[in-house]
């Protein structure tokens, strides 16, 4: 028997997520197959292809912007869990402390060391950089230490008072050498071929040259070195990329009947700035029988411009003039993600390596099962 | 960055490496001679004491006197 296939409408619908003033309703997906009598669902890649969009709202080193329409929320979620855990970096992973006599103790500031971002030459670190292998058992770890899996760094500075410092100079940068210990201070120290990758503007350092790692006093000394390496988000945050990588639905706002004159003011003050605006009703549209304007020409009208800026505060429902005028919700195919890199990788380069990742754990996993059914 | 096991320090023992060459050399000399080494807590002078002597800073005379950090290398995990 054949079915009706549901309209355009109907699939825009089933889209959206409803948010009331006390309840979410919609949540799940239901386009899957054997869930709608008649429809089929399959898993189909030219469909996927046709329908995928991705549309860059802000691209910037730093952070980065965009929207992901017409996937599932589990490969969404997938992209922004690989991004936070699977794509590495390099980060401090051992300090060998030889001094440390300022007040900031010897774990404190080890766990403080490791937290600092570091970039260097992109060409270096995907290509030149490698995982630090495990070591075999009796065998010391540094036998598994080598150019292209560790990055030797130190930091020395002690902190002096100083004679041209003014009689009555109060600032502590000043009347004392080194008072501050910043993230520019930590050298790098190149080994082997690493001179050639790690060379002039592709020098390992700190994204960030102006972190304060500790203070000190005259007579005070920090003097140690430490070790990196490359790791994932999964085994320490330090190694994770991003600071946020996160997403949220589009929110939509429909205005089911006219909100007019004083009503359409106090409406766009429910929602943030840009959401809503106020025009004026036209003749055309005051003379057409049924559309809730007539009379109302050239009075103030609140129209939907960019549901986008929304924060779903959910502050017009509360209020008894909007009741049964407007409906709030989400589409649940459009993923409105934010990337902010910690400055190893550019914010797009970490959602385009999440790609390529999930790609390749698809490629394993597909010869596990092939190898399961041989 | 030696891995040798830990040797209690004593006054007779020689062999005391870590940490960088020339601290570990001076502190196996002091060793050897039996004197300990202090920080005032006044005047952070570096004060040293012998077995048995009085404890008090010769600079300024305070009585608190503070440990020195040990001269060998710590490792830390940064995490
Ligand atoms: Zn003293």
């Amino acid at each position: 028997m054949p079915r009706k296939q549901p309209t355009e409408e109907e699939l825009e619908r089933r889209k959206i997520v409803g948010v009331n003033a006390e309840t979410v309703t919609d949540v799940t997906s239901t386009d899957f197959p054997g869930n709608w009598p008649g429809e089929d669902y399959a898993w189909d890649i030219k469909k996927i292809i046709r329908d995928t969009k991705i549309e860059f709202h802000q691209n910037e080193p730093a952070e980065a912007s965009f929207s992901l329409i017409g996937v599932d929320a589990s490969i969404a979620n997938a992209f922004r869990r690989i991004m936070i855990a699977d794509i590495p970096t390099i980060a401090i992973e051992k300090v060998f402390i030889d001094n440390n006599t300022s007040v900031i103790q010897d774990e404190v500031l080890a766990h403080r060391l490791g937290l600092i971002p570091f970039t260097g030459g992109r060409e270096g670190l995907d290509n030149f950089m490698r995982w630090l292998p495990k070591p075999k058992d009796n065998e010391p770890i540094e036998s598994t230490y080598f150019d292209y899996n560790t990055i030797s760094l130190e930091l020395r500075v002690t902190c002096t008072h100083n004679p041209n410092a003014a009689e009555d100079e109060k600032d502590p940068r000043k009347l004392y050498n080194h008072a501050h210990v910043y993230a520019k201070d930590i050298v790098f120290m190149p080994v082997g071929r690493q001179v050639k990758y790690f060379a002039g503007e592709n020098a390992i350092r700190p994204v960030n040259p102006d972190i304060l790692i500790a203070k000190l006093r005259p007579g005070q000394q920090i003097d140690l070195s430490m070790i990196m390496h490359k790791g994932v988000g999964s085994d320490h945050a330090k190694f994770s990329p991003v600071a946020t990588a996160s997403y949220r639905l589009l929110p939509t706002i429909t205005i089911l009947r006219p909100i007019l004159g004083r009503d359409a003011e106090n409406f766009a003050k429910c929602f943030p700035q840009g959401v809503i605006r106020l025009e004026k009703v036209t003749k055309a549209e005051a003379a057409r029988e049924g559309s809730g304007y007539e009379g109302h020409a050239s009075e103030l009208k609140a129209v939907v411009v960019n549901p986008m800026l929304d924060t779903v505060s959910r502050e017009c429902l509360r209020h008894d003039e909007f009741k049964e005028k407007v409906k709030l919700g989400r589409e649940r195919d459009h993923f409105i993600f934010n990337i902010e890199s910690t400055g190893q990788w550019e914010s797009d380069a970490i959602f385009l390596a999440s790609i390529a990742h999930l790609k390749e754990k698809a490629r394993k996993l597909e010869q596990q099962v092939v190898d399961m059914v041989r | 960055m030696s891995r040798e096991q830990y040797q209690i320090p004593t006054g007779s023992q020689q062999t005391f490496t870590g940490g960088a060459g020339n601290t570990a050399a001076t502190t196996s000399r002091e060793f050897d001679t039996g004197i300990m080494y202090y920080t005032c807590g006044d005047c952070a002078a570096r004060v040293p004491l012998e077995k048995g002597a009085g404890i008090r800073c010769q600079k300024c005379g305070a009585r608190v006197l503070y440990k020195e950090r040990t001269k060998r290398m710590v490792q830390f995990e940064a995490r």
